[in-house]
Parts: C-alpha cells; sequence; structure tokens
C-alpha cells in the first residue's frame, strides 16, 4: 500500500522542517514542504496530494487562498490551517471554506498527528 | 602604603557603605502592613514569571512545533514580568541589592539571541581563567567545558589561552573571506568553493591588533613556561562539544612553538579544517549553512605526557551509569582517539565506593610523542618490548581517575567524554571534557521484530577477536572493503564500510553508509561517538573483518547493546528496506538548537543553596537564578525587618516544630494568642487553616526522615549545580515565612529544589473558603519530576482538587467547601508536603505513582527498600 502524502507550506522553515521531521519519521507519511504559497500551488497543480497543511499569513499567496485553491482542484483533499496568533476572524473565513482543522502555533505535534489521522481516507 | 589618592577612595567607599547602612536604619518606620504588600506582590509576580518559564520550557521540549515568534511574543512578557518583580524587590529592599545589573546582563544575552541585539562579547583572546560563564559561545564549547573544570572545579588544566570567534571573525573580515563564503549569485544551491576558502584562510594574515595582542599573550606564556615550552592548539567551534561532539572533525595541532608565526599559521590550519570534506559534511548534517558555523581555539599548553586516554563516565553501548571505563596508552592519547591501536582497558565500578572490576592489558605496539627534534611535529615510534605489555596505570591511579571523572559528570549532570595525560612528575591534568551519547535504556523494544527473527539459516561469519559493539543496531547490504582513504569517493549508498581501524574520515559517507566493521577501534573513538550521534551500526575490533569479508558481498549485521554480535551471509530483504535511513532528531535542526540555547539563559536553576557564598547576584546565571535570588532576599528581607527590635518588638517569629521546615511567622491578625512565650511552637497557633497544615506536616512519619539516596542518574539533566556539590544534599537551612490570621495562611515553602504555596482562607462561611496549592521544581530529572507531580495528583484529586498541570509544575484548587472539610484538606495536604519532598528520587517508575499515592491515602509513608 502506498503511503499518504502531506504537502506543507510555511514560511518559516524551523516549521516546515520539524513537522515534516515528525510526519515522515514518526507516521511514516510522504511530506513535501514548500516556503511560500505560490511554488506550492505550482505544485499542486502537478501532483494531488491526501493532506494540506498551510500557515495562514505568508508573504503573497496567503493560507487561505491555498485552502480555496486545494478546495477547487481537490475537494476531497483535507486542509488544516496555522497561525501564529489564535485569531477567531481568520478561523470563521477557514471554516466557510471548509477547513478541515485549524492550530495555533506553537502547535501539540500529538495533536496535529491525531488531527491528520482523522482526516485522512 | 595609603596615598592620598586610594585614601579618598576608601573614604568614599566608606561614606557610601555607612550612608547606606544609616539610611535603612534610621529610615522612616514602614507600616508592617505596606512591607507585606510588597513582600506579597514580589511573591505574585515572581510565581507569573515562573509559569511563563514552565510554559517555554514545555513548548521548546521537542513535542510542540514552534518558530521564533513564539518567543519574541512571550519573551517580552517574561522580562517585563522580570522587571516589575526587580522593581517591588527594589521597594522592598529599599534597593539592598544589586540585582538590576544581572538581570540586564541575562536580558542582553537573550535579546542578542532573539533579535541580534545586545553587546557581543569584545574580547579577541582570553586566558582560560578569565573566561565567564556568559562567554561560552564565544569561546566555544570544548574551551569553555575546560573553563568550568578549571575555574568551579579547581582541576589540574594546563595553562590556556582562547582565540575567541571575534578573532575568527575579525580574521574573516580582514582577508575578506566571508565575500568567497557566499553561494555564487544567480547558483545559490551551489556550494563555495571549499578548497579555495581554505587557501585564502591559509593566505591570509591576522589583523594587526590581533597580532599584537596574540604577540603579548606569548610572551606571558614563554615567561611562566620557558623558551622550550610548546602548545597544543584545538579547535573550539561555537557548538562543539555541545549537543554534538564534532569529534574528529576539526585540526588539533600538537607541539606548536610559541612563536608569533608558528601559532599564526596552526591557527589558520584549525580555521581551514571547518571546511575540510568531513567536517562540511558533518555541519551540513548539523543544518549548517556552508561557512555559518564560527570557530574559537584553545592554545593549551602542551604536556609532555607518560601515559594518556580516554575515560566515559558510562558505558556507550549499553547506557549502564554505573560503569566507568577509562583507556590508556603510552605517550600522546592521538592513538586512542584514532582507533589504531590496542591499548589498555579499565572498568570501574560505582558503588558504595569505586571499585577496578576489569582491567585488560593492551598490546599496544607503538606509541605517538613529541618530536623533540622538530617542534611542531609528533612521532609514532615502537613502543619499548619492555613497556609493550606493561600498564600504563597503577590500580590507585585508575581510581584517582574515576573519581576525578565522577566529579566532572555529577558539576556537568551528564554522562562526560573525557581525554586526560599523566606527566612524569605523576601528575593527571584534564584535556577536554564533553558530554557522552549513551543509547538510551527504552531503545530495546523498538528494534524491529523481524530483525530479531533473522533467518538462521544464513552462515554465521567467525572473527579471530569478538568485536566490540560502539553502536548497536541491525543492517544489511553489500561490503564494502576501504584500503585507502580516497576509496570513500566511490563508496556506493547503502553499502557497508570494511576497514582496517576506524577514522573520523568515515563521516563523509555516513548520511548513507548502513554500518560500519573495523578490524581495530575502540569504542572512546572519534569516529565511535561520531556513529553514536548519527545511530550507525558499528562494530570495531574484529581483528580480521577486512580479510574474512569479501568485498562486495551481501552481509547482514545484528549488534545488540549485550555486546552480542551476529554477522551472517546473504541479505534479508526486509532489514535491507527497514534499516537504510537514519532517524534525524530534532536537536540535527539548526534553528531548533538555536531556540533550545535561548533557553539556557532563563530556565535552568543554579543557585539553589541560600547559605552558599555563590549566592549572590553577581552568580545569576538565568533568569530563574534572578527568581530565586529575589525571592529568598525578600523572604530575609521581611524577617530583618520584623526582627529588628529598633523600632519594636518583633514581629515575625521563628517556629519550633520537630521537622526542619524553617517557617517564620508573620501575624497579620488573631493569627497567634496577644502574648507568647518563646519559642513559639505550634500549639501557640490560633491560625485555623495554619493548625490544620502544621498538623499535617507533623504527623507521624509523613516527614520521612528514611535517606533517600539521589545518585548521578538522579541529578543527570537536573537543574542546579554548585550546591548540589557543595553540600551533598537538599535539605538546606530554609527561611519560609506563613503569613497568618486567624482565618488565613499563606505559606511559601522552599524546601530544597522544590517550592511549595499554600493559600488558604477557612471561615464559617463556605463560600468563602478555598485551599489554593502550588508545587513546582525538584532536584532529579524532569521525568523523575514529573512523576512526583503524577503523584501528588493522584491524591489531590481524591480530595475533590481542580487540577492543572504544566511540565513540573502543578496548581491545584479546591473552593467553597465547608470549614470543616478545609481543616481535614488542610491536614492532608500539610502530609503530602511532608510526603512529597524526597519522592521524586523514590518513585523508579509509572507503577511506583500508584503504589506510593496507594500507601499515602492509607497512611503508610514510609518507603520501600
Amino acid at each position: 500500500m502506498s503511503k499518504y502524502n502531506i504537502l506543507i507550506i510555511d514560511d518559516e522553515k524551523i516549521v516546515c522542517d520539524m513537522m515534516k521531521l515528525s510526519l515522515e519519521q514518526e507516521e511514516g507519511y510522504e511530506v513535501e514542504s514548500f516556503l511560500n504559497g505560490a511554488a506550492a500551488l505550482e505544485r499542486l497543480k502537478e501532483k494531488k496530494f491526501d493532506m494540506v497543511v498551510t500557515d495562514f499569513k505568508m508573504k503573497g499567496i496567503d493560507g487561505l487562498e491555498v485552502l480555496r485553491t486545494v478546495k477547487q482542484l481537490y475537494p476531497k483533499t483535507a486542509v488544516i490551517m496555522i497561525t501564529a496568533f489564535a485569531n477567531l476572524d481568520v478561523a470563521i473565513e477557514a471554516l466557510r471554506e471548509d477547513v478541515h482543522d485549524f492550530f495555533p502555533k506553537p502547535i501539540k505535534i500529538k495533536d496535529l498527528k491525531e488531527s491528520i489521522r482523522r482526516a485522512l481516507p | 602604603m595609603t596615598t592620598p589618592d586610594n585614601a579618598s577612595s576608601i573614604i568614599k567607599t566608606l561614606g557610601d557603605s555607612t550612608t547606606k547602612w544609616l539610611r535603612n536604619r534610621f529610615a522612616k518606620k514602614r507600616p508592617l502592613g505596606e512591607i507585606y504588600r510588597y513582600f506579597k506582590k514580589v511573591l505574585e509576580s515572581n510565581n507569573h514569571a515562573l509559569e511563563l518559564i514552565t510554559d517555554m520550557g514545555q513548548k521548546l521540549d521537542g513535542s510542540y512545533i514552534f518558530d521564533i515568534n513564539y518567543i519574541k511574543r512571550i519573551y517580552p512578557e517574561l522580562a517585563d514580568t522580570l522587571r516589575t518583580s526587580i522593581d517591588l524587590f527594589n521597594r522592598l529592599t529599599r534597593d539592598n541589592y544589586a540585582i538590576e545589573p544581572a538581570f540586564a546582563h541575562i536580558d542582553s544575552l537573550i535579546s542578542e539571541m532573539i533579535y541580534g541585539e545586545g553587546t557581543a562579547g569584545d574580547d579577541s583572546i582570553l586566558f582560560l581563567d578569565d573566561v565567564q560563564w556568559f562567554r561560552a559561545r564565544e569561546v566555544g564549547g570544548k574551551s569553555f567545558h575546560l573553563s568550568e573544570l578549571k575555574n568551579n572545579l579547581r582541576l589540574n588544566i594546563p595553562d590556556t589561552f582562547v582565540l575567541t570567534t571575534r578573532a575568527y571573525d575579525e580574521f574573516l573580515q580582514y582577508n575578506g573571506l566571508k565575500e568567497i563564503m557566499l553561494p555564487a549569485q544567480g547558483d545559490e544551491a551551489r556550494q563555495p568553493n571549499a578548497e579555495a576558502v581554505q587557501d585564502a584562510i591559509m593566505a591570509g594574515s591576522f589583523p594587526p591588533h590581533l597580532e599584537e595582542q596574540l604577540d603579548n599573550i606569548l610572551q606571558t606564556m614563554q615567561s611562566r613556561h620557558g623558551s622550550k615550552a610548546t602548545l597544543a592548539v584545538r579547535s573550539s567551534a561555537e557548538e562543539e562539544d555541545d549537543l554534538f561532539s564534532f569529534a574528529g572533525q576539526f585540526e588539533t595541532i600538537l607541539n606548536v612553538p610559541i612563536v608569533k608565526q608558528d601559532v599564526i599559521r596552526a591557527c589558520k590550519k584549525v580555521y581551514a579544517s571547518l571546511f575540510d570534506a568531513n567536517a562540511l559534511a558533518y555541519q551540513a548534517r548539523l543544518d549548517y549553512a556552508f561557512g555559518s558555523l564560527r570557530m574559537a581555539i584553545g592554545c593549551v599548553l602542551q604536556i609532555d605526557p607518560v601515559a594518556s586516554g580516554v575515560i566515559y563516565t558510562a558505558n556507550p553501548v549499553n547506557g549502564n551509569v554505573d560503569e566507568i571505563l577509562i583507556n590508556a596508552t603510552w605517550g600522546l592519547g592521538t592513538s586512542v582517539v584514532d582507533g589504531t591501536i590496542e591499548v589498555d582497558n579499565y572498568v570501574v565500578e560505582r558503588g558504595k565506593s569505586l571499585r577496578i572490576r576489569e582491567s585488560k592489558v593492551g598490546s599496544k605496539e607503538y606509541m605517538n610523542v613529541l618530536d623533540s627534534a622538530q617542534p611542531g611535529r609528533i612521532r609514532e615510534i615502537p613502543t619499548p618490548d619492555d613497556k609493550k605489555n606493561l600498564p600504563c596505570l597503577s590500580p590507585a591511579l585508575v581510581l584517582e581517575l574515576a573519581a576525578k571523572a565522577s566529579d566532572i559528570e555529577k558539576y556537568f549532570r551528564t554522562p562526560q567524554d573525557i581525554e586526560w595525560a599523566l606527566d612524569a612528575a605523576g601528575s593527571i591534568f584534564l584535556l577536554q571534557s564533553r558530554p557522552l551519547k549513551i543509547v538510551s535504556p527504552q531503545v530495546k523494544a523498538d528494534l524491529p521484530r523481524y530483525a530479531r527473527d533473522a533467518d538462521s539459516a544464513h552462515r554465521p561469519f567467525l572473527f579471530k577477536k569478538p568485536g566490540i559493539v560502539v553502536q548497536k543496531g541491525i543492517a544489511a547490504g553489500n561490503v564494502y572493503v576501504l584500503h585507502r582513504i580516497d576509496e570513500l569517493n566511490d563508496f556506493p549508498k547503502g553499502a557497508i564500510l570494511v576497514a582496517h581501524s576506524d577514522s573520523p574520515h568515515f563521516i563523509r559517507i555516513m548520511p548513507f553508509v548502513a554500518a560500519i566493521i573495523t578490524d581495530t577501534g575502540s569504542v572512546t573513538s572519534h569516529m565511535a561517538s561520531v556513529c553514536r550521534e548519527f545511530g550507525i551500526p558499528t562494530i570495531v575490533n574484529t581483528g580480521d573483518a577486512t580479510k574474512i569479508l569479501q568485498h562486495g558481498g551481501e552481509i547482514t549485521l545484528k549488534a545488540d547493546e549485550s555486546g552480542e554480535i551476529t554477522i551472517v551471509n546473504g541479505l534479508d530483504n526486509s532489514i535491507l528496506k527497514s534499516k537504510q535511513q537514519h532517524i534525524r532528531k530534532m536537536e540535527e535542526l539548526y534553528e531548533y538548537r538555536r531556540q533550545k540555547y535561548i533557553l539556557r539563559h532563563i530556565a535552568p536553576l543554579n543557585l539553589v543553596n541560600p547559605l552558599a557564598d555563590e549566592f549572590t547576584p553577581a552568580k545569576c546565571r538565568t533568569l530563574h537564578d534572578i527568581l530565586r535570588f529575589i525571592h529568598e532576599k525578600s523572604v530575609q528581607e521581611l524577617i530583618a525587618i520584623s526582627q529588628n527590635g529598633l523600632f519594636g518588638k518583633p514581629s515575625l517569629l521563628r517556629l519550633d516544630l520537630d521537622v526542619p521546615a524553617g517557617i517564620h511567622v508573620l501575624d497579620i491578625g488573631g493569627g497567634l494568642p496577644a502574648k507568647i512565650k518563646p519559642p513559639l511552637t505550634a500549639d501557640d497557633i490560633a491560625s485555623l487553616p495554619f493548625k490544620a497544615l502544621l498538623k499535617g506536616m507533623t504527623w507521624k512519619g509523613a516527614w520521612n526522615t528514611q535517606a533517600v539516596a539521589l545518585n548521578v542518574k538522579d541529578f543527570m539533566g537536573s537543574v542546579g549545580r554548585f550546591s548540589v556539590l557543595a553540600s551533598g544534599a537538599s535539605g538546606f537551612a530554609e527561611n519560609n515565612i506563613a503569613v497568618i490570621s486567624k482565618e488565613y495562611i499563606n505559606l511559601h515553602m522552599s524546601l530544597g529544589y522544590h517550592f511549595n504555596l499554600v493559600d488558604s482562607y477557612c471561615s464559617e462561611k463556605a463560600a468563602n473558603n478555598h485551599i489554593y496549592f502550588r508545587f513546582v521544581g525538584g532536584a532529579t530529572d524532569i521525568v523523575k519530576r514529573s512523576r512526583r507531580i503524577k503523584l501528588i495528583d493522584k491524591i489531590l484529586v481524591e480530595f475533590g482538587f481542580n487540577i492543572n498541570i504544566k511540565g513540573d509544575l502543578l496548581i491545584a484548587r479546591l473552593s467553597h467547601v465547608a470549614q470543616e472539610e478545609i481543616i481535614e484538606t488542610l491536614t492532608m495536604v500539610g502530609r503530602l508536603i511532608a510526603y512529597a519532598r524526597q519522592m521524586d528520587a523514590v518513585l523508579r517508575d509509572e507503577s511506583d505513582v500508584e503504589l506510593y499515592a496507594g500507601r499515602f491515602l492509607e497512611g503508610n509513608f514510609e518507603f520501600v527498600e
């Protein structure tokens, strides 16, 4: 059986690296990461992912735009949104766009893993 | 002789202190209520700061994903809380303690790490004696550890000066080297040419001011040690010997004459070694961008040793911390860390006293010595026949080395890898101490099951010698027999390296080597350290693996922590598939480490014993130390103010108890009878909640006086440092304050390394009543401290408390209950305070939490032997 693949987008390298390390080694997923929304959207046009984890606030294309694009291209792919602060407005907006889950940073790795497990088919 | 100048200085000094004393002595007496309000506010502010520190510690412990924005958000709040604490503390103590400069210094170090602002060190060269605790990064890990051994443990370290990372920056700047380290524009992915960088370093010159400073230092060294003395010029990169060892990655040049041009040339070689292919591979593995690691250099007076070697204060393979391993050889220790000859091995067992359990004398065919004819060189010579099989160390020296190593381990609170040398006069010198990577015991269960059941039909290989497991693990792949180092260039990914002797050069292939097997070698070599860091299964000292194993042949290998080795012919595909990737650790991410280092200036607690000489603002290394200092001195201030008979009768009274709780009582209304005949005892207390609490604390058997051995394991990773060594125990005489009224108690109680806070109101109206209980800290590691928190949690839950836990901080609340229930519960809390004192050291595993919680609830307070 092939592994689930996950796309991570965050403009902080440490966030991408820590998430990749946890999800690849401890959960056995295949993970690709990008430091900006534009490059990630290019990749999304080429490849379908089972899950997308994206930062909300990024220069250029932000997390909401990533979310909308994912839902347009692959309606069944779940998206998790992360932000630096617990921001209610962002959360409501993201929920309207059918976000699967919403995490303020710092993110408890255990909670993120559980959320991903719940979302995967 | 007293000159006019120093006389005026003395008068001024006397004047300052006298004025201060008079101001304090005859200052307008402040109402006790006002003083207490300040005191309470100081403690509230401190508690808030401690909660923020606990939160940071939890978020940065590897279980959360974070970025620098989290620290940028939370640190200003923490710093502001500290400022509030300091401001209130200064008001309380009338500026009696110079705590602000200590805070400003630590804050500046932290700000520099977070924002790149602050006052970085401005010394290019320092003698080891002048290296203070906050210069760790400037002098590099290796030199910093030596400075700690010398300045704090007073151990015998050869005279040393350090060229700091600032000197390195100046050298790069002066020679325009920073530019050539940048990637080519438009081709950022391509690494700059490392060899060109090395050539430019070797062709570079020291800036004139640095050269002049070095000249002066060398003259001092010559005047101290004579013109024939030489130096060992050793790398000391920023993170070297810290979370990762960088063992054998950089140059060490021995026997360098104390002549400016020779020393400069040696230093440039060390700088250039940052850009060796092996060292770059290691840095890349640790997430360093090309050229971003900075180098300091330790210039250590060269010892001409009779014998040298390495000490491991734990067995790195099976994780046994009760064993100390010592290797020794004649002459210089280079052959020990190169793993090229068979050296002497000693195993010392720790128990009530140290005992030599094993002595194995090696053949020591060769030895390395300083070349007296050619300064700057060392020579390998055949060991004289009469010395070959002679042990290098007498039993007394083995035990002396083991004792010193034990002290060093206690100081650093983690197993150590120590280099030592013995000179002709019989003096032992310590040359290096760094953390030793040991196998974590729980890894055993993680071995894949299919690997344990490896196909027994495969033919096992037998070697001349049994072999030594350096790093356990399972691997399968094609054998690659190495004859020359340059053949590493052709090493195929996923193969098993088989070589005659081990070498730090092997780091180049570590990202893709499946395992390493060598004919010679020891567990204490540089390569062995690196293999453990990166979890590469490694077996050394097989005697003849290069002859037995066929180049290109397929094998499967299994090495376990008990030292058992199985190498069989043929491949097991399932093993090959599972073992090819290395498990990367969070610590290998540069940014992760950087943010963890920030925490080092915040969370550890070094200032524990208020009676120790080093309990001063100047000895505060962390924000936690500042808080500890403020807390203790606030309590002392309250005691001093209220006991000062000049302005009236003492209002703070020491409570005489059967248990050493060190409590002083401040009555704010009806907590004590109007007239008391000293000494104040528990029977005199009229405060309902305090009486109940004391009843519990002095409950028969609850304040257990059974000796609980805090062994080295307990202190590893712990928070305290100096005072542990000074006292050998945590039972300091404390000053604790209980503020009471008829219906109220507020008790802040520090017991050794942990803190209790009880705040309770106990009136006839249940709606007004509450108990607030807070417990934090401990001497042992976080696992054990957390276990104690679980125990307290289990007990308090039984009594209906609402509980919050963060790491080793527990906050429990109970409110709106009747007076009788408050009294009964406070009695239980008193018993728990007494019972939990040493519980972190007593609880050996999770099942003990259940056991001891159950015993407590049954009223049985004894520890199981």
